[in-house]
């Protein structure tokens, strides 16, 4: 074994040692580039109360403050179908793809694509 | 075809044959790991009789190995195929262009490069369809399989450095 | 077995390009560098979130939970709706007795004191008794009569304040102090306090469109903070400019927040104290400055007063500290203050 290590070519040395610094940077470039699996995370009160991939229809009934609230996940979108609170203007919102879906009264807050998604890239925050 | 060379092949073959089932049986810690045994023969095979027999060899062994295991034409088989082929193709003319530049390490770690990254692209066109799932798995696929080819390479090195060897130290 | 030719041309080709690679790789993901971190909680009666640089997720977590208990904290006091509110408690013994609050609550209500008296009254805090006569969900709309009634209750001056002994009196018994249009802001100065106390150097907190900013970006650049459109046609066109901020708050007070259309006339949230109708000329109003507590409170007296009058409040208390403006008026035309001109883009200027 030995052997076969000495007898490596310098080309052979380099290769290795490109490939592997290769797929170690990959590793890091990729786990900061690429999004986390779109997700929806549901929380009530700042407690996150329902996880769930945005890739899997689903629907469910979740507790909330003024009773049950219904979360629908559908075709990589979200919409809540169920509120108990004066105004339901959750309900309004409808068909959620990214973003967040809030209802005050509920102190729910319906996170889709991940907690720290952002509308816009470019803005850290927005005024109005 | 000459005997010899169809002799060569059938011989070639068969030590593929058992390197992949060797491994097709080895406990892994995670399911999709592979140790690409049988890319030593390929390797060897394309050292010491040229690009065509590497190529029959590796056909032979991945059919047939299908067929032994009941997957032929099916998801795994469309994998194996494509990373074989694909990996046999670039260390082909890798070796055939660059006049000796690599020894069997490199062509190992070349070999091992594009049988991983035909079959991550195949499973993104086929099965997975997501691209930030392959994006995040390949880098940790390409450091794995960049050290399984290294020392895959140093044993195909070992392995052509006894075959060569006219006077055998121990008989 | 001599394989080894060595190829100088290919090899330094080879190793350069290793050392390209790591140059430009590298840099991107060394671990110790600051990220920025992120939370949302439906506080206050409304969406609050805070971003701040850290060092480490644990750090920016600690940091995050904290601040978020103190606008919890702060919210519950000053909750014009709850019983037992300090806040409550001022209303409920209006005419009656001084009420002893928390530092906050009385620092908070000297603030807003502060800018309905810069303001000539354009921004009043004690305008709750009109506040709660409309009801822009169900679309209520009060008759005139209710509103003079609630305007006869309607005064800051009638506010009292006792800095010896921490109590806020309401002369006049049924006054309602509503701190809706200033507390958010002063929320946001508070938690933005509370992060730096927790060893953060660099963040947002942003209470709906209250928004306070400190520090730098983990990039070396300003915090970028977009300015929502107040008329948005189609998607695409939610914001209508960005500015660069750091160590400064910007609040918005805008038509399209909370509002119903009735007979072709927009009546919104932002009631102008001196006739206790909607104030009708302007779309929206960004108010920049150091505190928030001040934006926020500013950008509702500039709404109330309008464009011209607005933009000599903000040059007046310029001269005192530093203050910029935006003003979108009911024609959609744009003023902005000169060290943040070209904000707003494609704007028919005046």
């Amino acid at each position: 074994m030995k052997r076969a290590i000495r007898d490596m070519t310098i080309a052979d040395r380099v290769l290795l040692v490109m490939l592997l610094a290769l797929s170690l940077t990959g590793i890091f470039i990729v786990r900061e580039a690429v999004p986390l699996t779109a997700e929806v995370i549901v929380e009530v009160d700042g407690r996150a109360v329902f996880t769930a991939p945005l890739d899997a229809d689903k629907n469910v009934l979740l507790d909330s403050i003024h009773g049950k609230i219904g979360i629908e996940i559908k075709d990589r979108m979200v919409r809540i179908n169920e509120a108990h609170c004066p105004n339901r203007l959750c309900m309004k919102e409808g068909w959620v793809s990214q973003g967040v879906i809030v209802c005050l009264p509920n102190k729910v807050v319906v996170f889709v694509g991940g907690r720290g998604n952002r509308l816009n890239k470019e803005l850290d925050a927005v005024t109005g | 075809m000459p005997l010899q060379d169809k002799y060569r092949i059938a011989v070639l073959s068969a030590y593929a044959l058992v390197l992949h089932g060797f491994e097709a049986i080895l406990p892994m810690p995670i399911p999709w790991l592979r140790l690409g045994l049988a890319n030593i023969i390929t390797v060897v095979a394309l050292l010491l009789y040229g690009f065509r027999t590497a190529m029959t060899v590796t056909l032979i062994r991945i059919i047939l190995a299908s067929m032994f295991t009941g997957t032929f034409l099916g998801p795994a088989f469309m994998l194996s195929l494509g990373g074989g082929v694909a990996s046999t193709l670039a260390v082909g003319s890798v070796h055939a262009l660059s006049q000796g530049l690599f020894g069997p390490v490199g062509l190992s770690l070349i070999g091992s490069f594009f049988h991983n990254a035909a079959q991550l692209a195949l499973a993104y066109l086929l099965f997975i369809q997501r691209i930030e799932a392959v994006l995040l798995i390949s880098p940790v696929i390409f450091l794995i399989g960049t050290s399984t080819g290294a020392v895959n390479g140093l044993i195909a090195d070992l392995l052509l450095k006894n075959i060569r060897k006219p006077v055998p130290d121990k008989v | 077995m001599s394989r080894r030719r060595r190829q100088p041309a290919l090899f330094c080709f080879m190793l350069c390009s290793i050392f390209a690679m790591l140059f430009f790789l590298l840099p991107a993901c060394s671990s110790n560098r600051p990220q920025t971190y992120q939370k949302s909680r439906a506080l206050m009666d409304t969406f609050i979130t805070i971003t701040v640089a850290a060092g480490s997720g644990k750090e920016a977590d600690n940091a995050l939970e904290t601040a978020f208990a103190v606008i919890e904290g702060f919210g519950k006091r000053i909750d014009f709706f709850s019983g037992d509110s300090e806040l409550s408690r001022i209303n409920s013994n209006a005419g009656i007795a001084g009420i002893r609050v928390s530092a906050d609550t009385f620092d908070l209500i000297e603030k807003a004191l502060y800018v309905a008296d810069r303001s000539g009254g354009a921004f009043d805090p004690t305008i709750g008794p009109v506040v709660r006569l409309w009801d822009f969900h169900k679309k209520t709309r009060p008759s005139d009569t209710d509103i003079k009634r609630g305007l006869a209750l309607v005064g800051y001056k009638q506010v009292v304040l006792d800095k010896q002994r921490s109590t806020v009196f309401l002369k006049k018994k049924g006054m309602l102090l509503d701190l809706g249009g200033i507390a958010k802001g002063y929320a946001a100065d508070l938690a933005a306090e509370s992060l730096k106390a927790g060893g953060i150097a660099s963040g947002i907190v942003a209470i709906a469109g209250d928004i306070r900013a400190f520090g730098l970006r983990p990039d070396g650049t300003p915090w970028n903070i977009g300015i929502k459109n107040p008329r948005q046609e189609r998607a695409g066109d939610e914001i209508i400019g960005s500015i660069r901020l750091s160590n400064r708050a910007v609040s918005t007070a805008g038509d399209y927040e909370r509002y119903f259309i009735e007979d072709g006339r927009r009546y919104h949230h932002i009631l102008d104290p001196s006739t206790g109708y909607p104030a009708g000329q302007c779309r929206s109003v960004s108010i920049i400055t150091e505190k928030g507590v001040f934006t926020d409170g500013f950008d509702n007296a500039v709404f109330v007063l309008g464009p011209q009058k607005g933009m000599q409040l903000i040059r007046e208390i310029n001269r005192d500290f530093e203050m910029d403006g935006i003003i979108i008026d009911a024609d959609g035309s744009v003023s902005e203050t000169d060290r943040i001109k070209g904000t707003i883009k494609n704007e028919k200027s005046h």
